[in-house]
């Protein structure tokens, strides 16, 4: 964050000079009335030595266009300063912005899949826009507009003491109470903003459960509770926001006599000592044009402190984030050259989420182009063994090794890169359908993404598509049903060609017919690449070449389908389950 | 079709009908209207008057040394303080109640609407498209006719009030002086617009980023798994540059335009200090009023300002006022007709005999009957073409085939969330279209593939299907359905949370639960879309248990893909194109040893390795 430092100095160094020209234009003014309007020379030095600049009084008096035309252009000139320190600022905190975002983007990937299990993707996604948002606003306006009016009090000071020291002491009586008044109302009233956007994002959430939830209140005719429900997040949400807003109106009008009066009061002190001799006509326009400029910065100050308070807090928020250690990559990892052949072993394998063990002693051994299918009832473990394989988590005990190498000492990304996944409700990107199978396989040509597509049993509704394969998926574009979003990730799993593929019920979704060809399409391709399915239906697992059954963590079964069949167990029971209507039907023929 | 998600258009023109209907809105607060214009000319008056007092105390101590004192220029000072701040107080109340009040009753109106449309109004509208209209568009409208009638009143006035003091003051100085507002008027009202457009465009890619940042989130395991952390670090550092470059811009835009609308202040204060000083020496003017003249043409700034932005806001909304308008304006497709309408009104203080319901008609359904549908989404493709079919009370119809069959459009039929195109529905042998909708659908149960609850607690979401049972019922219902042991084995029992959408139960446990919530009504009429598709085999085979005490009793239709949940049907249909092709008991069909029995082996055959 180094290199924007320089920026920001340049900025309060634009500010700088922009304030003291700001004090300079007027005392043009003030200079001219005294020594060319009034005749009424002023002792004192600023206001001698302009007029001196300017070429004495008697020769401003005879080209009244000359004190004119400097206004001008010191107002100009300042203008480039303000251009400068505003340009300055805005490339410093986008710039910052633009970096923290891209460091929470890159953090928030490499971070460990247990750290994601645990947080919620409302609050990350919070942290990482509205957080960075409101840090970017404190860097770009509010430390500079604190500034400014830290600026202006501070080279105001020594430049009315000069003009004129009891009137500088005038124009400083209430700059403290405004101060003070803005930064507590705003502080006491805090709280108040908190529950007006938390009223409003209750308005939000009512709709959108409304909404999302469409179907369900159409199908109970509850369409009058709902819009009891939303009339009153509705009314808490206005009621909220009127008791703000009266708070609110005492807060601007309160702050506004005293701005007021403050400029009253050097007014009439001013002409007093005009009155009396003592002060000059000049001295008090040049006193009530700089406290024009003063005051109403000098207003929002406190506010604007009370708002830097919150981006402390955003900024916690997103160290809380950054501080996170990243996924570990072992070490000395163990990158072989070229893919694996496809042989795995599980010895013993122990692990456990924290609560209670989920594998206990887990062993299998597949060679290079087999298939393994894994049933059993959910929470068995069985996606947890996909999620061990991809080094999603690192085991406990026993040992996972591909082609013989141990899995934890292998580099992470090349183990990764071995395995095509699908599973149960797998994940697309907002891009389009050709892109989303071609995720990791760029060079692919359109023949080899049409004939993955193909085997996925998904080719022919791509091609119905209007656009076809450049078919935009999301909200943008078409809602895929459950179904088709698997049959384009097995797609996708396809076009990879990696040694293993792994099948996390990744076909739950896809009707019997459908599935039986796509089955079918991946039989004829047996012996190709390692495959590790897991399923709830045993038509998804019937061909493998060895079954496992599993229960608790532990397997119970280990055999072929015909083997398990004949035992008795719990693959028997399961298939008795999906086959108990068997029983009427004649299967002669 | 699709609709842009947001604000994409910037209208060239004000569209003054368009916000003349927007400001009906506002017409039901005549008192804040009132008040707030009020106390907007007030404040602009006041405003004028404070360069005047000076002016006066100048110039009184110039000319007589004040002698007197101030004590009258003092006494005005503070009543125009007072007055002032007495103003402001008035107006943030009158245009914050209005704008709230506005929105709030838009907000209703707009929701109570959405809930009369019917499902095709949705089918074209991504959730969060109507999402921003009841929120952000209501409150954009409501802010922009409250704060911006005020501002342009405020602002009007002041620049008018300050222009006839300045020519009365002095008609030539006064005249030179305001040849400065028609280019700032100009030049602001062209940044404020270029500053609205970048700003819009800022908000779109923040909205990017957002999406970025939620999709890396939910597609953590994929990205991993595909080792794409590179690849979709490099897509988002495109965004996040994109992002930077135009937030950068509006700075700029503000950057230049502040100096230069100064400027142009300070040349009027110039003009002022030039020419008035020529006639302060000449005697022609006072010393007071060319300080006053000097603080006026620092005035017209903000004003100006002000006028400028809230055109530009104004043209700006219009996309937004045009979309709510129009959802206000929508009628619903599927309503009750006037005749119903006029029946339920005639027997909703009559006490009903046993049997009528509150339309006045039989409160019983005994059957329903689809005569001579037809029924397309859209004109070029049709789904259902003389579509018959008759079910009577306590009749369970499976309808089975391939999708894009037309199944859901016969059950989103029978349930009326479409209406037919041609040919008609009847119940009792009555024309649904006669009969009350909101009674017809209290009548109906349905489970849907994706189980979707409401956040709140079990039984909340158990009695969604009835809102008035007893705890007793939501008890019953879920034992029905033999839901109770798992909901009992949670540590709140019935009071769990169930979190959005139902996150935190599974999708099992999710179905279970929507299956009780579909039956504690009792309905008439039970549907079952594709309702056991997505479950697992162990909650499937603990619904099959409940199903024949579901289905007793009641019409029931079922979709489902599995034949174990279809096979207990008193008839099975098998659609395709629109059309019933074949129709009989599970026994019956096997026998034909048409599609169906086609579809029954293979699906068994391969679920048991028989073919190998």
């Amino acid at each position: 964050m180094r290199g924007f430092r320089g920026r920001y100095g340049g900025a309060i160094a634009c500010l700088f000079v922009f304030t003291v020209i700001n004090y300079i234009t007027p005392l043009v003014a003030s200079a001219t009335i005294d020594f060319a309007l009034a005749e009424k020379p002023n002792d004192d030095v600023l206001t001698s030595l302009i007029i001196n600049l300017m070429g004495g009084g008697d020769y401003v008096k005879g080209h009244l266009w000359f004190p004119a035309f400097l206004m001008v252009c010191l107002t100009l000139c300042s203008g480039f300063f303000s251009y400068g320190k505003d340009r300055l600022a805005a490339q410093a905190s986008d710039g910052l912005a633009r970096k923290l975002k891209d460091r929470l983007f890159n953090h928030l990937q490499r971070l460990p899949v247990e750290y994601h299990d645990r947080a919620e993707t409302g609050d990350l996604i919070q942290r990482c826009t509205s957080d960075v948002e409101t840090l970017r606003l404190a860097l770009s306006s509010q430390v500079v507009a604190v500034s400014n009016s830290l600026l202006l009090l501070l080279t105001a000071l020594p430049i009315m003491v000069v003009l004129d020291g009891r009137m500088a002491l005038a124009s400083f009586v209430l700059i403290g109470p405004i101060i003070f008044f803005g930064y507590f109302y705003t502080k006491k009233v805090k709280h108040l903003f908190l529950e007006v956007d938390e009223a409003e994002g209750q308005v939000t959430r009512v709709v959108q459960e409304n909404i999302t939830g469409l179907r369900v209140v159409r199908a109970f005719a509850q369409q009058d509770f709902e819009i009891e429900k939303f009339a009153e997040s509705n009314r808490d949400y206005r009621d909220r926001s009127l008791r703000l807003l009266k708070l609110m109106a005492w807060y601007w009008s309160t702050s506004d006599i005293f701005v007021l009066l403050q400029q009253g009061f050097v007014l009439f002190v001013g002409v007093t000592f005009i009155a009396n001799g003592s002060l000059t006509v000049g001295t008090l326009f040049a006193f009530l044009m700089f406290l024009n400029m003063l005051l109403w910065p000098v207003r929002q100050m406190g506010r604007t402190l009370t708002e830097l308070g919150k981006s402390l807090v955003a900024l916690t928020r997103i160290g809380e984030i950054l501080q996170v250690e990243e996924e570990q990559p072992p070490q000395d990892p163990v990158k072989p050259g070229r893919p694996a052949k496809g042989g795995l072993t599980v010895k013993d394998l122990c692990f456990s989420y924290g609560d209670g063990a989920v594998l206990n002693g887990f062993s299998f051994q597949i060679a290079p182009g087999e298939t393994l299918a894994i049933v059993g009832p959910s929470g068995a473990g069985k996606s947890t063994i996909m999620s061990l394989l991809l080094k999603f988590y690192g085991y406990d005990a026993g040992s996972i090794q591909i082609d013989g190498m141990e899995l934890s000492g292998l580099d992470t990304e090349w183990v990764r890169s071995q395995f095509s996944v699908v599973m149960q409700e797998p994940f697309l990107y907002s891009k389009t359908i050709g892109e989303n199978i071609r995720l990791s396989q760029h060079s692919a040509v359109d023949e080899e993404v049409s004939a993955a597509a193909r085997l996925a049993d998904i080719h022919e509704t791509i091609s119905g598509f209007t656009s076809g394969y450049a078919t935009l998926v999301g909200e943008r574009g078409v809602t895929l049903s459950g179904g088709q979003r698997q049959r384009v990730a097995l797609a996708r799993a396809m076009l990879q060609k990696t040694p293993f593929l792994l099948l996390d019920d990744a076909l739950s979704a896809v009707d019997a017919d459908t599935e039986n060809r796509i089955l079918e399409a991946l039989r004829s391709r047996h012996g190709k690449r390692t495959t590790l399915v897991i399923a709830h239906r045993l038509s998804t697992l019937a061909h493998a070449d060895q079954i496992i059954v599993m229960d608790g963590g532990r397997i119970v079964q280990h055999g072929t389908h015909d083997d398990l069949v004949n035992e008795d167990g719990l693959y028997r029971r399961l298939w008795q389950i999906q086959n108990d209507l068997e029983n009427e039907i004649p299967l002669t023929d | 079709m699709k609709t842009e998600p947001e604000e994409d258009v910037f209208s060239e023109r004000l569209d003054l009908s368009l916000w003349k209907r927007v400001f009906r809105h506002a017409l039901p607060y005549r008192g804040y209207l009132k008040r707030l214009s009020v106390s907007a000319v007030a404040i602009a008056m006041v405003d004028a008057s404070f360069a005047l007092v000076t002016r006066w105390a100048v110039d009184d101590v110039i000319a007589s040394g004040a002698e007197s004192g101030f004590t009258p220029q003092i006494a005005v000072y503070v009543t125009l303080t007072v007055l002032l701040c007495v103003g402001v107080w008035i107006f943030i109340r009158a245009a914050g109640g209005l704008a709230n009040h506005m929105s709030h009753d838009i907000r209703a109106e707009s929701f109570k609407r959405l809930q009369e449309l019917e499902f095709a109004y949705y089918d074209h509208r991504p959730s969060g498209w109507l999402i921003s209209r009841l929120t952000s568009d209501c409150d954009k409208l409501s802010r922009i006719i409250a704060w911006g009638t005020l501002d342009l009143v405020w602002a009007f006035c002041l620049v008018v009030i300050i222009g006839i003091v300045l020519i009365v003051l002095h008609p030539v100085l006064g005249l030179l002086v305001l040849t400065v507002v028609p280019p700032l008027v100009f030049i602001s009202a062209w940044f404020q617009k270029r500053l609205l457009l970048s700003s819009r465009e800022t908000r779109k890619y923040n909205s990017l980023i957002t999406a970025s940042f939620s999709e890396a989130l939910q597609g953590l395991r994929t990205s991993k798994a595909l080792v794409r952390e590179e690849a979709n670090l490099d897509e988002f550092r495109n965004l996040s540059t994109g992002m930077y470059r135009v937030s950068l811009q509006n700075s700029l835009q503000s950057a230049v335009y502040i100096p230069i609308v100064l400027t142009l202040g300070s040349t009027a204060a110039g003009i002022a200090l030039w020419r008035g000083g020529a006639d302060v020496i000449s005697g022609e003017m006072t010393l007071g009023t060319l300080v006053a003249f000097i603080f006026y043409a620092g005035q017209f700034f903000d004003p100006v300002n002000q006028i400028a932005e809230v055109l530009v806001k104004m043209q700006g909304a219009q996309a937004a006022g045009e979309r709510v308008l129009s959802l206000l304006a929508t009628k619903p497709g599927i309503k009750d007709s006037e005749k119903v309408k006029a029946l339920l009104e005639e027997w909703k203080d009559r006490e009903r005999p046993p049997g009528i319901a509150p339309d006045g008609g039989d409160s019983e359904i005994r059957s329903i009957e689809f005569r001579n549908v037809d029924f397309c989404y859209s004109e070029t493709e049709s789904v259902l073409e003389n579509f018959n079919l008759k079910v009577n009370a306590g009749e369970t119809i499976a309808l089975v085939g391939a999708s894009g069959g037309g199944k859901s459009t016969i059950v989103n039929l029978a349930a009326r969330f479409y209406e037919p195109t041609g040919g008609a529905i009847l119940l009792n042998g009555v024309d649904l279209q006669k009969r009350s909708l909101a009674w017809y659908q209290s009548n109906l149960g349905i489970v849907l593939q994706g189980p979707h609850l409401f956040s709140g607690t079990i039984r909340e979401n158990i009695r969604y299907g009835h809102i008035e049972a007893s705890d007793e019922e939501v008890l019953v219902a879920a034992k029905m359905v033999n839901a109770h042991d798992f909901i009992q084995a949670l540590e709140n029992g019935y009071d769990t949370e169930v979190g959005e959408g139902g996150s935190r139960l599974s999708t099992g446990q999710k179905q279970l639960v929507s299956f009780a919530r579909a039956l504690i009504g009792d309905p008439a009429l039970f549907i079952m879309d594709e309702a056991t598709s997505s479950i697992d085999t162990e909650t499937e085979q603990v619904i099959q248990h409940g199903l024949k005490a579901i289905f007793h009793g009641r019409i029931s239709f079922v979709i489902a893909h599995r034949l174990s949940t279809i096979r207990g049907a008193d008839r099975i249909l098998v659609i395709d194109k629109g059309q019933i092709i074949e129709s009989g008991s599970h026994s019956e069909l096997l026998a034909q040893k048409g599609h169906y029995h086609n579809l029954y082996t293979r699906q068994l055959r391969q679920g048991f390795g028989m073919a190998s």
